[in-house]
C-alpha cells in the first residue's frame, strides 16, 4: 500500500514516514500543499495523510483539489485546531477522517488501517444493492427511499457486506471489520448485529437481504448495481 | 455639506432671476409691438388721398406725439420703391431720424418688426406693413406704412425692473442662506457629537457612546454600543484566557524541568503526564477564547439543521469505535441569530459529550420559538428564542449538576471528568448571547442538555 504524507514540520514528517514504513507501507512525502497536491493527482496513491496547516496551499485546499481531480482514495487530515468547525470543514471538503494533534502514532495507524479496509471497492460514494442504497460520504442508508437509522457498527457491517455483495463472509472476518482496534472482540455479537440489520432493512420480511450459511458465515443476497 | 448646499441655492436663484428677466423682457417687447401695431392701424385709417385717388398725406393724427418734433414717436408712408410720400411732423429736430428703418415687405405679408439705431439718434423700434392701396377699379398703389418709437422708455423700464429684481432676490437669498445655515448646523450637531464621542472611545477616554441622540441616530448609536460591548467582552476574555494559560502552564513546565533533572527511569512517565496536562490546559484555553457572542452583528440567520447534520457526520467519525446512532429532528425553520462558528462549537461540544456517554442513541432536536430565559436582561435587543436539545440514553449528569438553574461558566482549570471543559465553554457562549444552558435528567435517566439561544 502506498501512502502519501503531507506535513511541513520536518521532525513530525520524518517520524510519520519512519513509523509508517516500519508498519509495512510505501511512503511518499511532501512538505507543502502544492507539491502534495501534485503527488496525489499524479501518483497511484492508496491513502493520503494531510496536515491542514501547510504552506503554499492549505491542507483544506489540497483535499478539495484531490476530490476535484476525481481521486477517490481515503484522505486522513491532521489538525492542530481542535474546533468542531475545522473538523466539519475538513469532512465537508472531502476528507474521510481526522486526527487532532498531538496524537499517538497508534491512533493514526488504526485510522489508516480502518480507512484502507473500508475503501477497497469504492468506485463511487454510493453503494446500491436492489432497493438498499448506502451513502458512504454521509453514512446514511435508505430502503426504497425510506431512511433507515443504523448505529455505527450496524452501518459498518452493512457497508462491508454490500461491498462484498454475493460473497460468503465468515464471522471472524465480519468481527474484524466491526472492531477497528483490538479491544473487546466478541464474535457472538455478529449474530446480534445481523439480526438487528435484518429487522431494520426488512421489517416486513419481504426483501431477505442477508442469508445465513450455516457453518460458513453470511452473504448479502441482493446484487450490487454498478455505479 | 453646507458649502455645496449654499452653492446649489445660489445657482438655483441665479437661474430663477434669469428666467424672470427673460419673461419680463419678452412681455415688455410684446406690449411695445402691440402699441406700434395700433399706431400703424391708426395711421392707415387716417391716410388721405389726392384727386387721383393716391395716398398723399395724413392730416389728422390721433397721437399728439406725432405732431411734436423729436418726440420719440415717428410715422412714415413710402412707396414700394422707398420714396417717402408723407412723414410725420415729429421727424424734424435734433435727435429725430431722417427716415425710418423699415423693412421692404410685400403686400399681404405680416408686419415686420425691427430694432435699430442711426448715428446721433436713440435706438428705435420700427413696425412696418406693406399694403396694396386700391386707387380705382383698374389701378393700385403698393405702399409701406411704418411707425417707429424710441426704445429709451422700454430700456429704462427694463433697467428699473432688473434693479428691483436683483435687490429683492439678494435680500431673499441672504435670508434663505442664513436660515439654511442655521438649520443645517442644528441638524448636523448630533453627527459632530457622534464623531467626538467615537474619537473619545478610540482614544480610550470613554467606554461607550452617550444617550440623548435624535431618533434618526438612536438606532446607529445603540448598534455601535452593542458592537463595542461585544468587542470589549471578547478582548477581556482573551486577556483572561491568556492569563489563565500562562499561569496554568507554569506548573507542569516546572514539573517537567524537575523531571529532567531526575533519574532517567522516572522521566518518561512524568513527562508524558505533564504533556497531557499541558495539552488539556491549552485546549480548554482555546475553547474559552472562541465564542464571539456577536448577536445579529453582520451575520445572517444560521439554520440549525445543516449544522446538526454536519456535526452528526463528524461525531460518527470521532466516535467510530462505539456502537450508537444519532437522530436529528430539527425543523427547517429553526435558525440562530449569531455566528455560525459559535453554534458549531457549542452544539459540537454537547453532541460530543452525548456520544461519549450514550448507550446507543443520541437525539438532537430544536424548538424554534420559546419563552425568554429567566436571566434575560430587560434591555436585550433579542425578542425570540430558540431551544436546541441534545439527549442521550447514558447514565445522566452527576447529581450536583442538576440544580434546575442555568449552568454558570467555570474557571479554565476546573474539571469534571468527561464533562466540564466543553460544557463550561458552552455555558459561557450561551451567556454571551443572553441565553443559557440547562441540564436535565431524561425520562429514562439519560442526560439532556438544552441550549437556549436568540432565534433569527
Amino acid at each position: 500500500m502506498r501512502i502519501l504524507v503531507l506535513e511541513d514540520e520536518p521532525l513530525l514528517l520524518s517520524q510519520l514516514r519512519d513509523r509508517l514504513t516500519a508498519s509495512g507501507f510505501n511512503v511518499d512525502t511532501a512538505a507543502d500543499g502544492e507539491e502534495g497536491l501534485y503527488c496525489a493527482l499524479e501518483y497511484p496513491i492508496d491513502l493520503a495523510v494531510i496536515d491542514l496547516g501547510l504552506p503554499k496551499l492549505s491542507g483544506l485546499e489540497v483535499v478539495r483539489g484531490v476530490r476535484a481531480g476525481g481521486k477517490t482514495m481515503p484522505l486522513l487530515v491532521l489538525t492542530a485546531r481542535d474546533r468542531w468547525q475545522d473538523k466539519v470543514e475538513a469532512l465537508q471538503a472531502g476528507a474521510d477522517d481526522y486526527v487532532t494533534k498531538p496524537f499517538a502514532f497508534e491512533e493514526v495507524l488504526a485510522r489508516i488501517q480502518a480507512l484502507l479496509r473500508r475503501s477497497g471497492g469504492w468506485a463511487s460514494p454510493q453503494l446500491q444493492c436492489g432497493p438498499v442504497v448506502l451513502d458512504t460520504r454521509e453514512q446514511r442508508v435508505t430502503v426504497h427511499g425510506r431512511p433507515v437509522e443504523l448505529t455505527t457498527f450496524e452501518y459498518r457491517l452493512l457497508e462491508h457486506m454490500m461491498l462484498r455483495a454475493g460473497e460468503v463472509l465468515s464471522k471472524s472476518e465480519l468481527t474484524d471489520r466491526l472492531y477497528e482496534n483490538d479491544a473487546e472482540r466478541d464474535s457472538n455479537t455478529i449474530e446480534v448485529f445481523v439480526g438487528r440489520l435484518r429487522k431494520k432493512l426488512d421489517p416486513d420480511e419481504t426483501l431477505e437481504p442477508i442469508e445465513t450459511l450455516r457453518g460458513r458465515g453470511y452473504r448479502f443476497a441482493l446484487a450490487r448495481e454498478s455505479a | 455639506m453646507l458649502g455645496s448646499t449654499l452653492l446649489a441655492l445660489l445657482v438655483l436663484l441665479g437661474l430663477g432671476a434669469a428666467g424672470l428677466d427673460a419673461s419680463f423682457r419678452d412681455l415688455a417687447r410684446r406690449a411695445l409691438r402691440e402699441t406700434l401695431d395700433a399706431q400703424l392701424l391708426a395711421l392707415m385709417t387716417a391716410a388721405e388721398t389726392d384727386g387721383s385717388g393716391r395716398v398723399a398725406a395724413v392730416s389728422t393724427l390721433a397721437d399728439p406725439r406725432l405732431q411734436t418734433p423729436a418726440s420719440g414717436l415717428y410715422a412714415e408712408i413710402r412707396t414700394a420703391d422707398g420714396i417717402a410720400i408723407w412723414r410725420s411732423p415729429s421727424m424734424v429736430g435734433a435727435g429725430a431720424p431722417s427716415q425710418l428703418d423699415a423693412a421692404v415687405a410685400r403686400p399681404g405679408d405680416p408686419a415686420e418688426y425691427r430694432e435699430s439705431s442711426a448715428t446721433g439718434t436713440p435706438r428705435l423700434a420700427t413696425l412696418a406693413r406693406s399694403i396694396r392701396w386700391q386707387i380705382d377699379a383698374g389701378a393700385a398703389q403698393d405702399l409701406v406704412f411704418a411707425v417707429s418709437t424710441s426704445l429709451d422708455p422700454y430700456e429704462t423700464q427694463l433697467r428699473r425692473f432688473r434693479t428691483q429684481l436683483f435687490s429683492g432676490l439678494s435680500v431673499m437669498s441672504a435670508a434663505v442662506l442664513l436660515l439654511i445655515s442655521l438649520l443645517l448646523r442644528r441638524a448636523l450637531a448630533p453627527l459632530d457629537r457622534l464623531e467626538r464621542e467615537i474619537a473619545a472611545v478610540r482614544g480610550g477616554s470613554a467606554a461607550a457612546l452617550g444617550d440623548g441622540y435624535p431618533r434618526e441616530l438612536a438606532g446607529v448609536t445603540t448598534s455601535l454600543n452593542a458592537l463595542l460591548a461585544s468587542e470589549q467582552s471578547r478582548l477581556q476574555r482573551y486577556r483572561d484566557t491568556l492569563g489563565d494559560l500562562a499561569h496554568s502552564l507554569k506548573t507542569p513546565l516546572a514539573v517537567m524541568r524537575g523531571a529532567l533533572a531526575a533519574p532517567a527511569s522516572a522521566t518518561r512517565s512524568e513527562l508524558e503526564q505533564q504533556l497531557t496536562r499541558m495539552t488539556d490546559i491549552v485546549d480548554r484555553g482555546l475553547r474559552r477564547a472562541v465564542p464571539s457572542g456577536a448577536v445579529g452583528l453582520g451575520g445572517a440567520a444560521v439554520a440549525v439543521q445543516p449544522v446538526a447534520a454536519e456535526l452528526r457526520l463528524a461525531m460518527l467519525r470521532a466516535h467510530g469505535q462505539r456502537d450508537f446512532s444519532i437522530e436529528i429532528a430539527v425543523p427547517d425553520t429553526a435558525a440562530f441569530a449569531g455566528e455560525r462558528a459559535d453554534l458549531l462549537e457549542a452544539l459540537g461540544n454537547l453532541m460530543d459529550n452525548a456520544c461519549k456517554w450514550c448507550r446507543g442513541t443520541v437525539r438532537v432536536a430544536a424548538v424554534p420559538d420559546i419563552a425568554a430565559p429567566s436571566g434575560t436582561r430587560s434591555s436585550s435587543a433579542v425578542g425570540r428564542w430558540l431551544a436546541v436539545r441534545v439527549e442521550d440514553d447514558g447514565p445522566g449528569w452527576p447529581p450536583d449538576w442538576l440544580h434546575g438553574q442555568p449552568v454558570r461558566g467555570r474557571r479554565a482549570d476546573e474539571r469534571v471528568p468527561g464533562h466540564g471543559i466543553g460544557l463550561a465553554m458552552v455555558a459561557d457562549m450561551a451567556r454571551l448571547y443572553g441565553g443559557e444552558l440547562r441540564l436535565e435528567r431524561g425520562a429514562t435517566g439519560g442526560a439532556i442538555a438544552t441550549l437556549v439561544l436568540p432565534s433569527a
